[in-house]
This record gives C-alpha cells, structure tokens and sequence, in this order.
C-alpha cells in the first residue's frame, strides 16, 4: 500500500467538517432533543418524524434539496448571499451542513434515549423549583444523560466524517477545498487509481475502528 | 386560603377536584388511580386544566376564564413526588440550593437553616445515592422549603419507607406543620397515615371529590356508601327507617331494628332506604343477653371466623336469629381479658351514638 500519494489536506478538511457538523448537531440537537422529549404527544411525533427523515432519504435527495435552499433560488439562500455575503455552496461550510443534517437524526435518536432515562419526577421538581429550561437543560439533565449525549456525539462525528452523497453535491468535489475523505476515495477510484483509494480507505477503516473502540471504553467507565 | 375547583382531562378520563382549605396538613384520600396525584400536579402547575380555577392566598394559579396561567415555576409552592425527584449528580447542599432564590449570601444562609431543620447537619457534601431513605425524604423536604413555599404538595412521599422510618418521617411532617406556617396537600392511599396525618380529609374517588371535612367527620360520619368503604368501614348494612326522633332514626336490617344516633345532619323519613355504618372497633362484646341490655341494639351472634394480627383481632360474627352479620375489631388485653379464644357466642351491641345513617343513592351506583 503506498500512503505517498495521499494528500493530507482531504483528511484535515474532513476533521473541519465533522467537527463543525458535530458541533452544529449539538446546537440544534440538545433543544429539539429536549423539545421532542417535553413536547405534547402528538406534537412530538411530529418533529420526531421531521428529524428523522433524513435517516430515511437518500443523502443525494438531501443534498439536492440543500443545494436548492442555500443557493439563490431560495429567498434563504439569496438572504445569505446578497445581504450577509455569506455563500455557502461550492465551500466546506456547505459540506459541514449537509453533513449535520444526515447526522442529525442519530444524534437525536441517541440523545433522546438518554433524555428518557431520567426519571421525569426529577425534572418536574426542577421546574417548580423555578429555574429556567436552559439551567435545568444544563445542570439536571445533561449531567444525568451526559453517557448517551456522548455517544450520540461520537456517532454524529463519525457519521459526519464518511457523508459523501449529500456533501458532494452541496459541496462539489474541489481537492484542497472541499474534496473530503469519501469524496478523496471516489475521485481514485473514478480515475482507476486503485492503490490511492485502497490507501485512504484503510486509513478510514483504522479511524472508524479507533473512534469505536474510544466510545466503548469511554461508555464502560462512564458506566 | 387554597381553592381549587378544576376540570383536568386526562387520557380518557375527566377529573373535577374541587376544595377550599387552608393552613394545616389536608389529606388526599383514595384508591389507586382516583385522581389524587393528578390533582397535586394541577396544583403545582405540572398538569395544565381544561378548566376553572386554582387560587392560593392572594395569587391566582389559574383562570380559564381570565386565561390566568402561572408555571410552576412561578408558584412557588413546594412539590415532593413519590420517587422523591432528588437530583442525584449533586450534593446536599447543591441540592438544597437550586430552588433558593436571593443573592449568595441569602441562598447559603437559607440553606444552612433548612439543613438544621431538617437534621441535615453534617451530610451537606454527601450525593444523595450514598444516603438512606429517611435522609433523602429529608432532602426533598429540605429543597422543597427552600424557596419559603406557604404550600406544600407532597404525593405519597413515605411510601417507599419501611415503617418505622415512616412513622419517624410523619412525625417530622407534624412538626413542620406546627413550627412553619404551611399549607398542606399530601396525597395517601394509606388510611393509618391519612388518619394521623390530616386535619382535614378529601375522600377522592373516580376523579371527584366525595367529601371533604375534618378528619373525625370524614371517619366518623361519611356521607354515602362508597366514602364509608374507602374510609375502612367494614360494617355497612342496608335497611329501610321505621322511625324518626329528635336526633335518632330507627333502621329495619336484616330482621331486627336497630337505633341509629348518627344522622350526618341528614333528615330522613318513614318508609326511606338508607344505609347503616359502624366501624369495627366501635362494636361491643356483652356477656350478659340480649334481652337484659334491651333498647341498646344487641343481639346474639356466634364467631365464624378469626384472624389474629398480634395487636388486634380481626372476628367476623354471624347472627344466631335475626340481625346483620358483623366484623369486629377487638384489642389484643380485651380479647384476653374476655377469653374470647375460648368463648365464641356473644351478644354484640351496636352503639346508638357509632351508628351511622346515609342517604342511599343508586343512581351513582353508591
């Protein structure tokens, strides 16, 4: 296996994308975690459903439906580009969006079973105690959640890490810009470079296999 | 002054709880899925009413007609759930302190007197998990106070107790409630504990409110059929008046006529059906016959069943002749003074004054 040919900067750019989507995923995560799991019945249902679609889609069809909401067809998008001079296509903030919302449901999905182990007579005395839902978000139920809220964060850093479909066409394929990881290993094998592609795949396989073995070890002391 | 007078639908189950109370300890009473936990949520704000109206003192909890609406935040009224709700990832203290309002130095003051109230002293750095069960009552009481709470609503907070500590903690309750100035509303489905506990007593069946009084009245004198059963009265009787007298009404039961001289401040007439109540322990057991202790309701009756339960025994009598059959509870030094283990016909007098009368009302299925 010949590790020469890869270029570094596919590696640093997935690191920049994961862990922006990570972070991305924890902000809008925790409330509409906390959100779902406080809500009304039905009113849950409704955003749970809505958080998991992406879980159910094709992340090409969520990267076309970003690609529509970020770029200028869309009052968003022109918002972002014409009066805040932000543009996202075409550039690795792209590609770290598309890559919280595919990790988004995972997150959720783990984070909610944390939410759901807290005995709901404790949160119900931190409410008449008045304290406000940010404190009791952060001073009741994170810290008696906090195992699964890791967890679902190392799995939406891992998820974010190998997102190809979505982030492709959000992003393009731009090496050195927003060329990441699995984009890296499609390019090789496009271009018949089979030893490049078996190269960084291996590398992903050793990173998919350590982030693992971290959750587990780190679960078990937790536990 | 605490008033509530709500409709809280529930599932498929409408509640109305509707009382008005005021300082000392008031006992929810009733079976299991009556409503009583519901209705201590309505109060602290947990549960959102379809409907009406709950007042404390000055404030008004809510309104439906004036959509008044305060968060349980904004009561500030102390709640303690049965599991307790102790935040277990802080330490006394930081338990304590969460609710207490006011600068540091406030809140740390405040928290230094409820642990001495409270008997705290010495676990403030201690996580809940590490403490027994009387201690974590302790804590919830303590954190319960800690915003200066007038009203306390407390659901079952004992139960998971072994006896002794519960007896230790309704002691503990009692005291509370005459050192601080509170309101009370603790939810039971243990009559022993409503019954040493409440001033007042709100028998609460089915999502409503069958009566509300003072303790001695709930016990000694309820309104129907199905409070006088919650209640614990094992004898319940039906019969129809043959006679009414100043303050007296006379009952045909199961053959005989028996002098009832508790009315309820009901007034009843020739001809009505009723029903009859006494409580166990307030049967007689005479040795000398029927005829000699007559006008006294006494008639002659044989043990058919006995359960010994160590301080009292459970006797379950059934008439020789006419007469209803009867459960008797007797003391442990009377049963032996009598000889009852050795004596099994008796007469047994039904005190004028302990028996009691009630409307019958077949259409609430009473």
């Amino acid at each position: 296996m010949n590790f020469s040919d890869i270029d570094p900067t596919a590696f640093r750019l997935s690191l920049q994308v994961a862990t922006t989507a990570t972070l991305l995923c924890l902000v809008v995560g925790l409330p509409v975690t906390w959100w779902i799991w406080r809500s009304r019945p039905a009113w849950s249902r409704i955003l749970s459903t809505l958080v998991l679609l992406p879980l159910v889609l094709p992340p090409t069809s969520i990267g076309y439906y970003l690609l529509f909401a970020l770029g200028r067809q869309s009052a968003v998008g022109r918002f972002l580009i014409d009066d805040l001079g932000i543009r996202v296509v075409f550039t690795w903030p792209g590609a770290a969006i598309a890559a919280a919302v595919v990790s988004l449901p995972l997150f959720v999905r783990t984070a909610q079973g944390g939410f759901e182990q807290v005995e709901p007579d404790i949160v119900d005395v931190a409410r008449t105690l008045g304290r406000r839902p940010t404190v009791i978000l952060a001073r009741v139920v994170i810290p008696l959640a906090w195992p699964s809220l890791l967890a679902a964060t190392l799995l939406s850093f891992a998820r974010a890490f190998g997102e190809f479909g979505a982030t492709v066409i959000v992003a393009g394929n731009i090496p050195g810009e927003t060329q990441t990881v699995p984009v890296a290993i499609y390019d090789a094998v496009q271009a018949g470079n089979d030893e490049l592609a078996n190269a960084i795949a291996f590398i992903t396989l050793i990173f998919g296999f350590v982030v693992l073995a971290v959750t587990a070890v780190v679960l078990q002391r937790v536990r | 002054m605490l008033s509530c007078d709500i409709r809280v639908d529930f599932g498929d189950e409408t509640l109305r709880p509707s009382f008005t109370t005021g300082l000392g300890i008031t006992v929810l009473f009733g079976p299991s899925g009556a409503g009583k936990s519901v209705t201590l949520k309505a109060l602290a704000g947990l549960i959102r009413p379809s409907s009406g109206r709950i007042e404390f003192d000055e404030s008004i909890f809510y309104d439906s007609t004036a959509s008044t609406w305060v968060p349980p935040g904004g009561r500030q009224v102390g709640y303690v759930p049965q599991s307790l709700g102790i935040f277990p990832n802080m330490t006394v203290r930081e338990n304590i302190a969460f609710g207490a309002t006011g600068g540091r130095q406030d809140r740390d003051e405040r928290v230094r007197r409820l642990v001495g109230l409270m008997g705290l002293a010495g676990l403030e750095t201690r996580k809940p998990p590490t403490l027994s069960g009387g201690q974590q009552q302790r804590v919830a009481l303590a954190r319960a106070l800690a915003r200066d709470a007038r009203l306390l609503l407390l659901d079952e907070p004992f139960s998971a107790l072994d006896e002794g500590l519960r007896q230790e903690m309704r002691h503990e309750l009692l005291r509370l409630r005459d050192e601080l100035s509170l309101t009370i509303v603790f939810v039971t489905h243990d009559l022993r504990e409503a019954h040493l506990l409440a001033d007042r007593m709100a028998v609460i069946d089915a999502g409503e409110i069958r009566q509300f009084d003072a303790r001695e009245e709930v016990f000694r004198r309820p309104i129907n059929r199905r409070v006088a059963d919650l209640t614990g009265i094992a004898n319940i009787f039906s019969g129809v008046v043959t006679a009414v007298r100043e303050g007296e009404v006379d009952v045909r039961v199961d053959g005989i006529e028996l002098r009832c001289g508790s009315c309820g401040g009901n007034s009843f007439s020739a001809g009505q059906a009723v029903d009859v109540a006494i409580r166990a322990e307030r049967v007689n057991l005479r040795r000398r016959s029927p005829e000699e202790l007559a006008g006294t309701n006494a008639f002659e009756a044989t043990i058919v069943r006995e359960l010994p339960y160590g301080s009292t025994h459970s006797l379950q009598f059934q008439p020789i002749a006419a007469g209803p059959s009867l459960h008797v509870e007797l003391a442990a030094r009377p049963y032996d003074v009598l000889d009852v283990a050795h004596r099994r016909r008796w007469t047994v007098e039904l005190p004028i004054a302990d028996l009691h009368v009630m409307e019958r009302r077949t259409a609430q299925g009473d």
